[in-house]
């Protein structure tokens, strides 16, 4: 502005003087610097151009690819995000033709890694879609961090200066950061970076894992009560077992199970002995550290807590040489429309949410037997609009509850089977009441689908989590959430509750799993590694460790405390819909839409990963141990009962 | 440039009532389009998911337009699938085939059926880790090889490698079950029967069969030790064996052992059938040929399976309280094994043996009619050995021999059309050489005569049997199973002129070079001659014959 002012002045100056001569050769002059800045721009715009970051990257590639083994797999770590960002550069750039076509080149290169990611970035094909889309905006934002070792390092500058391809290089230092470290490169195994880093803040999630967890087990548990009362109690062991006679001479009497539900009573019953004289060795839940609980826990019945004892005592003590024993309930003539399906902890009561909003319950006690139309119309006497029990029929062998307005997507039962939750895509949850087979609450608060919601261990509590991206925290007396976990960068596809009740875990379509605390509503650990979707996560009972299984089939299991990857479960070939970690933590229990349960030994991942710590060496595979194929079913929902008998459901598919 | 070429767009456009959409517009558009399709698509497979699917329906689409607050599409049904037709004139213009229907014929239509409701049965997937065999679970075939690598996994570690087999409890499918009855009623009862034949043909060819094998070894075995005096049954029984023998698809190895007990006796057992009316001579030759292709093929896997039966066979033959069926029976089974065998077992014992049997093949001395036969065919048998062996000697001089086996096998109908100008001919051969036959024995035997040439005689002698379908069944099998035997059988047959004429004046001197190099041949030559007379000299060629001689 100021030097066309002094031109102008100067101009105006000459005219004023008259000096035409002097104008005229100070007019030539100025056109010749603008046609020669001009000019310069005409040279250098097509050295910017499409073409040459298409070379650039074959030439990059090529080098890499021929570069000395022992550094190449750190080399072509640096070549993904390169190519992503030449691609979206190019796209800037408003080179659109020639933005697919170097995508198409390349593409190969990277789908082994990245398919999905690279799935979405295709469809980018103008400018705005850049702002738009989440996974893109965040890539731009962002910084890559890609370790290597300080001689690689040196060969790739080495090898950008050489070349003169500037481009390259302008993309790698505008888009990664290298973080050089001295001495041997990283072995290729640990590159479970690599394939993380889309998206993310790397230093953010860094700095979230450097907070504290205390994964410790609650004070004062049941479980630790029942070890002090088994102590004490090992003496009169004779008059427990009469106890125990007594008792199922109980339930046969009122419960009146029949079928299937009284053989897995006598299981129960028979693998119980076995359980208790193994029960010698200490379980594992009793080396675990206390914690005391953030939230107020609502006091458990006595009679609740007797149950749950009584349980525990009878409890199968499991080991990859003793596996459990498996129920399945098989959901038939669903056409299609089952959505979820959900046992409750004595696996009792079976829940299934189907497509047409409506949310089906079993009494597996009762299976077989006439419905009792009489008792239960009593009950119906409750006036609730929304419910409808089945026996208006007379026939039906479910209890129905309608009330949702859209498929509904995920039921939780409360730990006493009182309750049960259903979350739909008409956005709400709803609370229900097994006993008065009626509706009790409707939760709004979420303004898209809500995927999944969970029960906390001790009831009253409860998780939900959406398409809004957002994982809620509610509680059964209030209709407002108690907190909202934000941050994730896409849907937050599951939750699962700690085993202290303290924190919480969401998966998410963004390809992560994050730890958040539930008193102050933060994240505390972001877990990278997936490559897609995840779609199942559980705790251990000791809190130490959580699994986490996505849509290809894999699973991981993660060490909380540290926040890395245990190591990867690799053995199912499609969506891992369901985990369950048995009640002392020694199995690991996943269900699959390939039609299988799979029974894994996880206590030789926790020693391996204790050797792992001491050695420094890559993590071994944790051990299949058993997958027990279903009849063309694929597998919904699995739950260890309290007495490590496995329940497992899902709806039989002709397709499958 | 995107996947939705600019044209669609123009196309839509029109649909919707947009006339004159410039190509600008519609290039412009077009990227949008298709990043817009792929973001429906995300959220669908992320509403798939959810509904725990793997399968994208209508449905999905609709709840991701209701997700991105887009109106859902109305008018698809999951139900059935869209049926898109192309466009006439249009090479990649599509539309979905909307059919009109009548409203009447909806309305009048039936009511379809009421769908089953939705129930939960409960099985057990597994009791302590193992699948229980019941009907709701899979099969656990499908998965086979995990169990066995984790039984791997287990015996490591453990570190006890102990293998355990549990006893093998399997089952026979109904089908295989009525087809076992059928082929053994059938093998029993209508040997003579086409059915039979087609049976045998089964048995050579289906592939299913392993299951039974241990059930045919069974009934082969208990068949033949309860019908030896039926000789039919023992012919189907030996026939079935063989078709056994020949399908590729059954592993016969393991049952071995069973058959060659079976198929032994059918060679040296004493009675065979009755002794009168039939012609056991023949099978014994079927059931020796038989043994010896089982040696041939699985000799290399079981190395003393010729051991033990040469053992046998030759205890059979040299003991002289055997009868002379056994005899025969053994000598039969030994040449079949090749005249390496008969040159190291049977010609040794030649001369003690012919002086035994000499008594028994004078009419004087024996007077017997059916031992005084019978010791003619073990003659017979003899010579037809030994001059094999002798053969086989003179085959080893290159070219002395060089293209017999082609025009024999070219001849080979020839040998059979000829048989009664043989049958003629080698009377007299033999009344010649041997002069203390007597005529009439030949007159009565038919062919006794002919021994020298025993191929030919149980063929004639089938026929006159009226085992009509051995008959057809038998030349072809002999073809294919020993070449070699052909080329021997035919030569002292309708061959022998015909070669000696041709190949005479190439091969004599040549001939007369290699024989007086190899003393030995010359020598079994001689002793043969001593021991046979002149009969022996039917195995080979008089020009060379002359050259020795």
């Amino acid at each position: 502005m100021e030097d066309e002012e002094i031109e102008k002045t100067v101009f105006a100056y000459l005219k004023k003087k008259g000096f035409w001569q002097t104008e005229r050769t100070l007019q030539n002059e100025q056109s010749r610097a603008s046609s020669a800045s001009q000019s310069e721009g005409g040279i250098s715009r097509p050295e910017k151009g499409p073409q040459q970051h298409h070379d650039g990257y074959s030439k990059l590639r090529s080098w890499a690819y021929g570069s000395l083994d022992l550094y190449k797999h750190e080399l072509l770590r640096v070549l993904y995000p390169v190519f992503i960002h030449c691609f979206m550069d190019l796209v800037a750039e408003g080179y659109m033709q020639e933005a697919r076509t170097f995508f198409q080149t390349f593409r190969e290169d990277h789908e082994m890694l990245h398919l999905r990611d690279l799935q979405k970035l295709e469809g980018i094909l103008c400018p705005s879609h850049l702002e738009e889309m989440e996974l893109a905006r965040s890539l731009r934002q962002s910084k890559v961090v890609i370790k290597l070792c300080e001689y690689s390092c040196n060969l790739l500058l080495q090898y950008l200066q050489k070349t003169q391809s500037f481009s390259m290089l302008g993309v790698i230092n505008e888009h990664i950061n290298f973080e050089v470290s001295s001495g041997q490169p990283v072995s290729i195994s640990d590159d479970s970076d690599v394939v993380a880093l889309v998206g993310n803040n790397q230093d953010m999630a860094k700095q979230i894992n450097q907070k504290e967890v205390r994964w410790g087990l609650l004070e004062d548990s049941i479980e630790e009560r029942l070890e002090k009362t088994l102590s004490d109690s090992e003496k009169v062991e004779g008059e427990n077992k009469e106890i125990d006679l007594d008792d199922i001479k109980k339930r046969s009497a009122d419960g009146g199970r029949q079928g299937s539900s009284s053989k897995k009573l006598k299981k129960d019953k028979v693998v119980g002995t076995v359980g208790k004289c193994a029960r010698s060795e200490t379980s594992i839940i009793s080396l675990a550290p206390r914690v005391k609980a953030e939230l107020a826990l609502p006091t458990m019945p006595t009679e609740v807590e007797q149950s749950i004892l009584e349980d525990l005592r009878n409890r199968v003590q499991l080991s990859s040489l003793a596996l459990p024993s498996v129920s399945f309930y098989t959901f038939i003539n669903t056409h299609n429309g089952l959505n979820c399906a959900s046992i409750s902890h004595d696996g009792s009561l079976v829940a299934g949410g189907f497509s047409d909003s409506s949310l089906k319950i079993w009494n597996m006690s009762k299976l077989g037997q006439p419905a009792k139309a009489g008792s239960m119309q009593g009950e119906n006497e409750y006036p609730h609009n929304e419910t409808f029990i089945g026996h208006d029929e007379g026939k039906r062998s479910y209890t129905l509850f309608q009330g949702h307005s859209g498929p509904v997507y995920s039921s939780s039962f409360s730990p006493t089977g009182d309750f049960l939750l259903s979350s739909s895509s008409d956005s709400t949850i709803r609370l229900w009441s097994t006993k008065l087979n009626s509706n009790l609450v409707c939760y709004k608060g979420h303004n898209y689908p809500v995927w999944d919601v969970q029960f906390g261990p001790f009831g009253h509590y409860f998780v939900s989590a959406s398409h809004d991206r957002t994982a809620r925290i509610w509680s059964m007396d209030r209709i407002q959430p108690l907190r909202i976990m934000a941050g994730h960068l896409s849907d937050v596809d599951c939750v699962q509750w700690h085993a202290n009740c303290n924190y919480i875990a969401t998966g998410s379509s963004d390809k992560t799993v994050r730890l958040w605390d539930v008193q102050s509503g933060e994240s505390v650990r972001i877990f990278i590694g997936h490559r897609s979707m995840v779609m199942s996560l559980a705790m251990s009972p000791d809190g130490r460790y959580m699994a986490s299984g996505d849509e290809d089939g894999m699973i991981m299991m993660w060490d909380l405390s540290t926040g890395r990857c245990v190591s990867p479960l690799i053995g199912h070939n499609s969506c891992v819909w369901t985990l369950a970690f048995s009640c002392e933590g020694t199995l690991l229990a996943s269900g699959s839409a390939d039609c299988t349960v799979k029974l894994w030994d996880v206590t030789s991942s926790n020693k391996a990963s204790k050797m792992d710590e001491n050695k420094g060496s890559s993590g071994s595979k944790l051990r299949l141990l058993k997958a027990l194929p279903t009849k063309s079913t694929p597998v919904y929902t699995l739950r260890f009962s309290r007495r490590n008998l496995l329940f497992a459901a899902g709806a039989l598919s002709k397709s499958c | 440039m995107s996947i939705v070429p600019k044209e669609t767009i123009e196309v839509i456009a029109q649909s919707i009532g947009i006339a004159s959409l410039s190509s600008d517009v519609a290039l412009a558009l077009a990227p949008d389009v298709e990043y817009r399709l792929r973001e429906i698509m995300q959220e669908a497979i992320k509403c798939m998911r959810h509904s725990k699917r793997t399968v994208l329906t209508a449905d999905d689409v609709d709840s991701a337009l209701n997700l991105r607050n887009v109106e859902p599409i109305y008018g698809f049904a999951t139900g059935d699938q869209l049926r898109f037709k192309r466009a006439v004139g249009h090479k990649d213009l599509f539309y979905i085939d909307d059919k009109d229907v009548d409203f009447k014929d909806v309305i009048e239509a039936p009511l379809p059926k009421a769908p089953l409701d939705t129930a939960v049965v409960a099985h057990w997937l597994a009791i302590e880790g193992v699948q229980p065999a019941i009907p709701e679970n899979a099969t656990v075939d499908v998965l086979p090889v995990p169990s066995e690598s984790k039984k791997l996994e287990h015996g490591k570690d453990d570190g006890l490698a102990v293998d355990i087999r549990l006893p093998v409890k399997h089952v026979l499918s109904r089908e295989l079950q009525l087809y076992f009855d059928k082929i053994t009623e059938v093998t029993i009862s209508k040997s003579k029967s086409v059915i039979f034949k087609e049976a045998l043909a089964s048995l050579a060819t289906d592939s299913g069969l392993h299951p039974l094998v241990p059930y045919f070894c069974y009934f082969i075995a208990d068949e033949v030790s309860r019908s030896l005096n039926d000789l039919p049954t023992l012919f189907s029984l030996m026939r079935v064996v063989q078709s056994l023998l020949r399908n590729p698809h059954i592993h016969i190895e393991p049952y071995l052992h069973q058959l060659m007990p079976s198929m032994i006796t059918c060679i040296v057992a004493k009675r065979l059938g009755n002794k009168l009316v039939d012609n056991h001579w023949e099978l014994r030759d079927f059931s020796a040929n038989l043994v010896a292709s089982v040696c041939r093929r699985y000799g290399h896997v079981y190395h003393n399976l010729q051991s033990r039966l040469t053992k046998t066979l030759l205890h059979a033959f040299i003991d002289p309280s055997k009868a002379l069926t056994q005899h025969y029976g053994a000598i039969q089974g030994l040449a079949a094994l090749g005249p390496n065998v008969v040159r190291l077992l049977i010609l040794p014992n030649l001369e003690t043996y012919l002086q035994l049997l000499e008594p028994e093949l004078l009419l004087e001395k024996q007077k017997n009619e059916i031992k005084r036969s019978e010791a003619w065919r073990v003659y017979g048998a003899l010579m037809c050995a030994a001059g094999r062996c002798l053969y086989d000697q003179l085959k080893m001089f290159h070219d002395l021999l060089p293209p017999p086996n082609q025009p024999v096998f070219k001849h080979n109908g020839k040998v059979i059309t000829v048989k009664s100008d043989n049958k003629r001919k080698s009377p007299a051969n033999q009344s010649n050489s041997t002069q203390q036959m007597p005529l009439k024995k030949v007159a009565v035997d038919g062919s006794v005569g002919s021994m020298s040439n025993m191929s030919t005689a149980p063929k004639l002698q089938s026929a006159t049997d009226g085992l009509g379908n051995n008959q057809s069944g038998e030349p072809g099998l002999r073809t294919s199973t020993s070449s070699g035997r052909l080329s021997n059988e035919s030569i002292p047959g309708g061959s022998r002129k015909e070669m000696g004429i041709s190949r005479a004046p190439k091969a004599h001197t040549v001939l007369s070079q290699a024989w007086k190099e190899d003393l030995d041949a010359g020598h079994l030559l001689a002793s043969l001659f001593e021991l046979f007379g002149e009969g022996i000299f039917s195995f080979m060629q008089p020009p060379e014959l002359n050259v020795f001689l």
